[in-house]
């Protein structure tokens, strides 16, 4: 109705929406952050605690594990070291020389000491110049002399020598364990050569997990027995003997490249020197298997912390978006309701605008009519001329005829101005439709638009509110007239019926003008949904005509075709649903002057 | 035959000339007032069957001059003149003692037939109370000075 009052408000709307979306983005973000920082960041500090406190603990307890499996097998290797000395010690404390160099006893004793196991490959007795006097055993050593051998010289020096792995006459990794015997002044030598596959058996077949092993080193790097990888018994060893030292150290190796750029990986190494001989003994395995199951562990709790953080986003974002939606949707209401109360607003101070109006009119005309009578009074039957009378008398009747004209305006007026209240009261939706229709006709046929009523006459009286009902009626006339796209031969076809057995009545304002696309047809009653030009319309006016005819316990509906036209069919209760708004004492007394 | 005696109160002067001459020329006698407080006046000065009174006035309005009338007692009745709009008002004057309401514009045989009406109505009034004076002074003829002392036809 009021351009003017309408382009501002679309302007207003401009410029507050782009603004509230902003709002609610940033009330969305700070809501997940809180949320996610209350909930999310507590479980990662539980995690990360937990993670460490178990690491350490597997990794107490992996030292633990690997120093006692050091620990056994130095014993076990120790001990059958000291048993092999041990033994030589007893036989060459307990025979002479003679004896075991003369007849079979050196074979009695040999197959005695290896009666519970092959312990010792083979057994030789010699003289103090390295003269192999008597040997039992699978080679043919007898005639042998080991006066220029290291070990000769050393056990000659020492009393006992136990050796390094040495290749030997035999051309086979071995070590000896010798001892001397001082008889009549001379000394005599008992040596024993350990067997390499049963030493080498309880050393080598000991396997911890799949990258785990175990393997003695002399102080010079030597392999004593072979490691599972990268290497073979009398091989060198890639790294530094460390200079001995007591007890058990336990390091993590990191990962190096060998000489034939072949990665070996960060391991644990746990190593301890026997007492004699002079080796190292090593326990090593890869690091990433010995803390395979630390790691397993931390992965799984990782993944477990992942998935509830995901959780807890999700459902966070899904809640937020929910709440933020109600909080959307109640403003929008909130704005409607308060475009209303505008609308209403408006509607009033126009109703008195045009109250002020209609009387200030009325008084003229009432004149107007007293001056006519007064003319009649005087002049009608006293003209001479006839021709003269009769113009007379068709003028006076036309002053009756415009100012009954005028009279039937103010009237409308006066009416339109009575219902910008609220009032419950009995409707003649007939009548009241011809009134509006009326107060548009002018509009209309501007536009050249032809207003069509097909009214039924046995229609109910309804209570209803007219202020509000006027309003739609305004509203759907307006956009019809607007849809007529200046199209000069337009028609608004307005039509009521009502249908047996149901309470109310049908009511359809039909238009032949531009029609609305099916995806426009679902948005047309949302708040600010307009296709007219920016400036020309709120995007309010159908979400009102909605919410007040669902107020008044009605329904409307709406079917379009594009460039045919567009039908609101709307149906209007006999009675207000309970709870409407109105007092039903002052529709009682407004009847009265219907 | 006698025609009855019509205050025609408005506060459009020229209204009221005319409504006066159109009354006039049928008959009766007008005298106009072009307010409230002008109606009174005139009505100390002289008795009138009817009075046409406009609702919308400066100064006294219409429901005011009317309320004013009535404590007065005066015999006479009230016609209320109004706009459309104005209904309500004139149904709550008709609810103090108005005797009916036109609303304006509205043709001059309109208003003579309420006249007429209100001047019938009027009579029957005068009727009733004569007869029912003539009754108390048969009844008890003491109330005669009472009686006479009593502003039931008219005020000094």
């Amino acid at each position: 109705m009021d351009t003017n009052q309408d382009s501002r408000d679309y302007r207003a709307d401009n410029e507050s929406m782009p603004e509230r979306q902003a709002s609610y983005r940033r009330l969305f973000r700070r809501f997940i952050l809180y949320t996610m920082v209350c909930s999310v960041v507590p479980i990662l500090l539980v995690g990360w605690a937990i993670k460490i406190n178990y690491t350490n603990f597997s990794i107490d307890r992996m030292t633990r594990s690997f120093m006692s499996q050091i620990d056994h097998h130095r014993k076990v290797i120790q001990m059958f070291i000291n048993e092999c000395r041990s033994k030589l010690l007893l036989i060459a404390a307990t025979h002479k020389m003679e004896d075991l160099v003369a007849g079979g006893k050196l074979g009695e004793v040999f197959e005695m000491i290896n009666r519970d196991h092959m312990s010792i490959t083979d057994l030789g007795v010699i003289d103090d110049q390295g003269n192999h006097l008597n040997y039992v055993g699978p080679y043919d050593l007898i005639d042998s002399n080991y006066s220029q051998a290291l070990w000769f010289k050393e056990v000659m020096a020492e009393g006992i020598y136990i050796s390094d792995m040495f290749m030997g006459f035999r051309q086979e990794p071995h070590f000896i364990v010798a001892v001397t015997r001082t008889e009549e002044g001379r000394k005599w030598i008992l040596r024993a050569t350990i067997d390499t596959d049963f030493f080498r058996s309880l050393v080598e077949n000991v396997k911890i997990g799949r990258t785990g092993e175990v393997y003695l080193v002399n102080r010079d790097g030597i392999f004593q027995t072979s490691p599972r990888f990268n290497g073979k018994i009398m091989g060198k060893a890639i790294f530094e003997v460390p200079p001995r030292q007591p007890g058990v150290s336990i390091r993590v190796a990191p990962a190096v490249v060998s000489d034939g750029n072949q990665k070996i990986p960060s391991k644990i190494v746990c190593q301890t020197w026997l007492d004699e001989p002079n080796w190292m003994l090593m326990v090593q395995q890869d690091y990433k298997e010995a803390f395979d199951d630390v790691n397993h562990a931390n992965k799984a709790a990782l993944i477990f912390l992942y998935l509830s953080a995901a959780a807890i986003l999700i459902v966070t974002i899904l809640i937020t978006r929910h709440m933020i939606a109600i909080i959307r949707r109640r403003d929008l209401e909130m704005d409607q309701l308060n475009r209303q109360l505008l609308q209403a607003g408006k509607m009033a101070s126009i109703g008195e605008l045009s109250a002020g109006v209609a009387h200030e009119i009325n008084n003229p005309l009432a004149i107007v009519l007293t001056e006519r009578q007064i003319l009649l009074d005087a002049f009608q039957g006293r003209l001479d001329d006839d021709e003269l009378e009769e113009q007379f008398l068709d003028s006076m009747n036309q002053i009756d005829i415009q100012v009954q004209r005028c009279k039937r305006i103010t009237h409308n007026l006066l009416r339109f101005a009575r219902r910008t209240e609220s009032v419950i009261e009995p409707v003649d939706v007939n009548a009241f439709l011809q009134e509006v229709a009326e107060l548009m006709e002018r509009e209309a046929r501007a536009n050249g638009i032809a207003f069509v009523t097909d009214l039924d006459e046995d229609i109910p009286f309804i209570n209803s509110d007219p202020s509000q009902l006027q309003q739609v009626f305004l509203n759907l006339i307006t956009n019809a007239i607007d849809a007529q796209n200046q199209k000069m031969d337009g028609m608004i076809k307005i039509t009521t019926r009502a249908e047996p057995g149901e309470k109310g009545l049908w009511l359809t304002i039909a238009d032949t003008g531009s029609g609305i696309s099916p995806e426009n047809l679902s948005k047309i009653f949302d708040p600010f949904f307009t296709t007219k030009p920016v400036g020309k319309g709120t995007g309010l006016g159908l979400s009102i005509c909605y919410s007040i005819i669902k107020r008044l316990g009605g329904k409307i509906s709406v079917t379009s075709e594009v460039g045919q036209g567009t039908e609101f069919v709307i149906f209007l209760p006999e009675e207000l649903p309970e709870g409407a708004s109105g007092g039903v004492a002052e529709a009682e007394t407004a009847h009265n002057f219907q | 035959m006698k025609l009855a005696k019509v205050l025609f109160v408005d506060d459009e002067t020229r209204y009221a000339e005319n409504m006066a001459k159109l009354l006039g020329n049928r008959g009766y006698r007008v005298v106009t007032a072009n307010s409230g407080d002008q109606a009174l006046q005139r009505l100390e000065e002289e008795d009138f069957d009817i009075i046409v009174l406009d609702l919308k006035m400066p100064g006294l309005d219409g429901i005011a001059t009317l309320k004013e009338i009535n404590e007065r007692e005066l015999l006479t009745e009230t016609l209320i003149l109004t706009g459309h709009g104005s209904i309500d008002t004139a149904l709550e004057a008709t609810k103090i003692g108005a005797f009916d309401y036109l609303t304006k514009p509205c043709e001059v045989q309109d208003l003579v037939d309420k006249i007429e009406e209100a001047w019938n109505k009027k009579s029957e009034v005068e009727q009733a109370e004569r007869n029912e004076k003539i009754k108390k002074i048969i009844e008890s003829p003491s109330a005669v000075f009472s009686m006479m002392k009593k502003p039931g036809s008219k005020k000094e």
